[in-house]
């Protein structure tokens, strides 16, 4: 409480030093609770210490580490007030899994739309033809034609031996496992591996 | 850029039953519906949004009660939200690099109608990054579809482009023809030398020594005019090729000179240089090489398949049987080994990246002990790029031969069919000697010709990309009949909006007057708009609305030297040229005493660190001469200023980056420089800016303040924020200010 008076103080002299960032904090089950919003997005209820219920009409979550730990460290942040960037972050989540499975679905659902992802099934044909390398696949999304500007920096495989391959589009594949594709498919990407 | 897209039948059957009334204002496609690419549309009414796909309307978002439109760019994908009655929707989701731009514009306009229903549509004049007709991307950072050009116009520019040099250019084509004719001539006589006088059958052997002899010299003469032929060639291609060249670089670099900066920024440094270095290299290359090249292999290949079809067409048969097998081949093998050896380079410029990383970081590596750790990293990725060589040479070395062999599999046939014919006696041996050597002339080409279309397609691209700049036309261009104007130092900025990307406005109703002689000071938040407006007053840039106007001209009516010459400009960080100091200083006024020099460092305190050096103001600076600290490069920019003697002089940050020590001296020396001039100066640490008369404070693209230090802090709005905050961290001591406030 000290500090909200100290900030008013400021804010009556009209000097507003502190640029207004809320604190983030771990968030659980116990201090924060999930929802649907009308519109299809998330609604967030988070309860202070004292028991006040703060409300936010929609919520954005973001991974920490979308590559390595994709359901841990996720970033729970406000809508920002200024357009093309993120609000503040109301807190963390530790483990997706902390939350029960319905808030689960909802993040899952979130998620999987700001880390679109598909995973590609099938390469039908790669040709590199005028400096760009062109790239027929079926992915879990749908058949869908490519086009990658330097293969061998844009198809990267992890320490996992997944691979992801970003086009010029910004556009993101995966390949979970090379390997387990067909022969054929295998075949094309294998050279830039 | 499109923003109407036509929409499938089904689609616009739909939109025109839900939409009846409305005018429909754009209609773009969206990407990416729940987990699946879609071919959906997204269609703009002046009252509503409708979202489209396969015939079935979505969603319908009308602009009344609807707010907070925006994008986000997401990972793999970009949303486009609302809000509409305080609930947030997701409207679509689309693939970035294709339509990021054309959405950019629909929330501008979707904004704009949420406010005014009846509005006309707003454009933007940005450039697809994808060609229309094909949906292939440009050539990187151009518009040019490699698919779609037309490959005719491209040879015919390059035809016009050898003016001059035709004669000398035609050469190799007479050499050609020469060196066809003769590379048949010879296995003919050699046939006829054979025939006539070695064949040891026919006991022939013995008589007409003469002819013999004749056979002899011919040949001999023969190569020896060859030779000198050869040598004419070469020295004319190369003196054609060197002119060719040296005139296409000249001609590229005086347009990019005299482009825009707006057209410049666009592209990297690194394509513009490609585009003088490498593209004009391939366009020679393809000119003075290739060409002639393709010519005469196309040539003896034609000529060859006559000949030998005249002599003995079951032969030829058997020399081209096994041709398309051996080009498929070729192909196969060459297009397997260049994609190893691509993996190779690229693993080997690993390994000279991560050196040059560590190298460059050392002292962190050092620091933190990692040294083992990165002789580990290292030890792994050069061995995976050693074993990758090895196994392209394994390959090549296994492969090569078993393909060569596969190439010269119609020769065999030839010995085989040509025995046998021989043994026979249906043909002399010195006609199965010719046309062994006429085999050889189609076999030769055959691995090359593999190569053309690849070699074609990338002299295509380079000239394309020379010739986008060579017809760009420069959008800060001067009007018909310029005014050369004496500039007095009035500046008035007139109500004027600008931005890099016309839908995304950088300033916005942005109007400051300016009088004769004063100084000043521009202050805002980084990203607020100081550099633009200062970009515009250079016009570097030319506004969208509005004008500026220099002693009651607008600067678009007054020509570019003249406003150029009468303004100096300090930035913040100050680009030497590689030459003498003397040379930089007097940059902007090559005709510059030396005494104007040494009054100008004077004037700018440079004088004496100058002395200081060896070689005083013969010394050498810039990418490879002596290196300057931050202070003294900026007071080098000073004098450069001051010698150029403008009526206009601004200063982007002059001091930014220098200690107060420094800072001290180089505010003297713009003391002296500010006089009588009329004086714009941006700055982030506001004691720069005590001497300013007035005070020019921007907040995201608008005007927020204008006024004297004592009038703004009165006010107590953004500059009073901004002395306070950098009072507190010590950048302006209290006493200073008050003492300012006192005298004002």
């Amino acid at each position: 409480m000290n500090e909200k008076e100290k900030k008013d103080e400021l804010l009556d002299d009209g000097i507003n030093l502190d640029d207004g960032k809320r604190t983030s904090i771990r968030l659980t089950p116990e201090n924060a609770s999930f929802f649907r919003s009308e519109g299809g997005l998330i609604s967030m209820e988070l309860r202070g210490e004292s028991g006040e219920v703060e409300r936010f009409e929609r919520v954005a979550v973001f991974r920490s580490f979308p590559i390595t730990a994709p359901d841990e460290f996720l970033s729970v942040r406000e809508i920002s007030v200024i357009k093309n960037e993120h609000g503040d972050e109301i807190g963390m989540i530790r483990h997706a899994s902390d939350f029960d499975e319905e808030t689960q679905r909802l993040f899952a659902e979130e998620l999987d739309r700001r880390y679109f992802t598909p995973e590609i099934l099938k390469i039908g044909s790669v040709k590199e033809k005028f400096g760009y390398s062109y790239w027929d696949c079926e992915t879990t999304a749908g058949h869908i034609v490519f086009v990658i500007n330097n293969p061998f920096s844009n198809i990267r495989a992890m320490t996992d031996g997944k691979v992801y391959i970003n086009d010029i589009d910004g556009n993101c594949f995966t390949v979970s496992d090379p390997k387990k594709l067909d022969s054929a498919s295998y075949r094309k990407i294998e050279i830039y591996l | 850029m499109k923003l109407m897209y036509d929409l499938p039948e089904a689609d616009a059957r739909t939109l025109a039953d839900v939409s009846k009334g409305e005018g429909l204002m754009y209609c773009v496609p969206y990407n990416i519906e729940g987990e699946r690419f879609v071919k959906g549309f997204l269609a703009v009414t002046n009252r509503a949004l409708y979202k489209l796909l396969d015939g079935e309307l979505l969603l319908r978002v009308p602009f009344a009660g609807s707010d907070d439109f925006r994008i986000e760019v997401m990972y793999g994908s970009c949303g486009f939200y609302v809000r509409t009655e305080g609930v947030s929707r997701l409207i679509c989701r689309f693939i970035s690099g294709r339509n990021l731009a054309r959405y950019s514009v629909i929330l501008r306009a979707c904004e704009i109608l949420c406010e005014q229903p009846d509005s006309e549509p707003i454009t933007n004049s940005l450039p697809e990054r994808f060609c229309p007709k094909c949906g292939r991307p440009y050539v990187n950072n151009t518009t040019i579809c490699p698919y779609c050009m037309d490959k005719w116009e491209v040879y015919k520019k390059m035809f016009a482009m050898t003016k001059g040099l035709r004669l000398m250019m035609c050469f190799p084509f007479i050499v050609a023809i020469f060196s066809v004719i003769f590379s048949f001539v010879v296995p003919w006589i050699e046939a006829k030398a054979v025939n006539g006088y070695l064949e040891p059958l026919t006991g022939t052997a013995s008589g007409d020594r003469a002819g013999f002899l004749l056979i002899v010299v011919a040949i001999v003469s023969i190569d020896l005019f060859q030779r000198a032929l050869s040598v004419l060639q070469s020295r004319f291609s190369s003196l054609s090729g060197n002119r060719f060249i040296q005139m296409l670089e000249n001609l590229l670099y005086e347009k990019l000179e005299s482009l825009s900066l707006s057209s410049l920024q666009r592209r990297s440094t690194g394509d513009l240089m490609s585009r003088v270095n490498t593209d004009t290299g391939v366009m020679q290359d393809f000119v003075t090489n290739q060409l002639p090249n393709i010519f005469v292999q196309g040539v003896s290949f034609l000529v060859a398949l006559i000949v030998m079809l005249t002599i003995n067409p079951l032969m030829c048969l058997f020399i081209f049987v096994p041709v398309p097998f051996s080009v498929f081949l070729v192909k196969k093998f060459w297009s397997t080994m260049n994609l190893k050896n691509r993996r190779g380079w690229n693993l080997e410029n690993k390994v000279n990246r991560q050196l040059q990383d560590t190298f460059s970081g050392i002292r962190v590596v050092k620091c933190y002990g990692q040294e083992k750790n990165e002789v580990e990293r290292f030890r792994q990725t050069s061995m995976k790029s050693a074993k990758q060589t090895e196994r392209n040479e394994m390959l090549f070395d296994t492969f090569f031969p078993i393909v060569s062999f596969a190439i010269r599999l119609g020769s065999y046939l030839i010995l085989f069919y040509g025995n046998m014919l021989l043994f026979r006696g249906a043909m002399a041996l010195g006609t199965l000697h010719q046309i062994n050597a006429y085999a050889n002339i189609v076999y030769s080409p055959l691995v090359w010709m593999t190569s053309v279309p690849r070699n074609v397609s990338r002299f295509l691209t380079s000239a394309s990309k020379v010739f986008e700049i060579m017809e760009e036309t420069p959008e800060v261009g001067d009007i018909g009949l310029p005014i050369d104007i004496k500039i007095e130092g009035e500046i008035k900025v007139k109500n004027i909006t600008f931005g890099y990307e016309s839908y995304d406005p950088v300033l916005t109703n942005v109007s400051v007057d300016i009088h004769p002689g004063e100084m000043i000071g521009i202050v805002g938040h980084s990203g607020s708009g100081k550099t633009t407006l200062i970009n515009l007053i250079m016009r570097l840039y030319d506004v969208n609305n509005g004008a500026i106007e220099i002693d009651g001209v607008n600067i678009r009516d007054i020509s570019q030297a003249a406003l150029r010459s009468q303004m100096g400009v300090v930035l913040q960080e100050t680009f030497l040229f590689a030459g003498t100091i003397r040379e930089n200083i007097a940059y902007a006024c090559p005709g510059a005493s030396d005494e104007d020099i040494v009054n100008a460092a004077k004037t700018a305190n440079a004088h004496d660190f100058i002395m200081d050096l060896p070689q005083g103001y013969d010394t050498v600076v810039g990418a490879n001469g002596y290196s300057l600290s931050g202070g003294e490069r900026q007071r080098i920019a000073i004098a450069r200023a001051i010698i150029h003697n403008p009526k206009i002089l601004i200063l982007d940050e002059a001091t930014a980056a220098l200690d107060t020590e420094t800072e001290k001296l180089i505010q003297d020396a713009l003391q002296k420089l500010v006089r009588n001039r009329t004086t714009l100066a941006i700055a982030h640490r506001l004691s720069t800016l005590r001497n300013a008369d007035k005070l020019l404070v921007l907040d995201h693209g608008r005007v927020a303040e204008f006024g004297t230090h004592a009038e703004l802090l009165e006010n107590k709005g953004i500059y009073y924020k901004l002395v306070m905050a950098q009072q507190k961290m010590g950048a302006m001591p209290k006493a200073d200010k008050e003492k300012k406030v006192a005298t004002a």
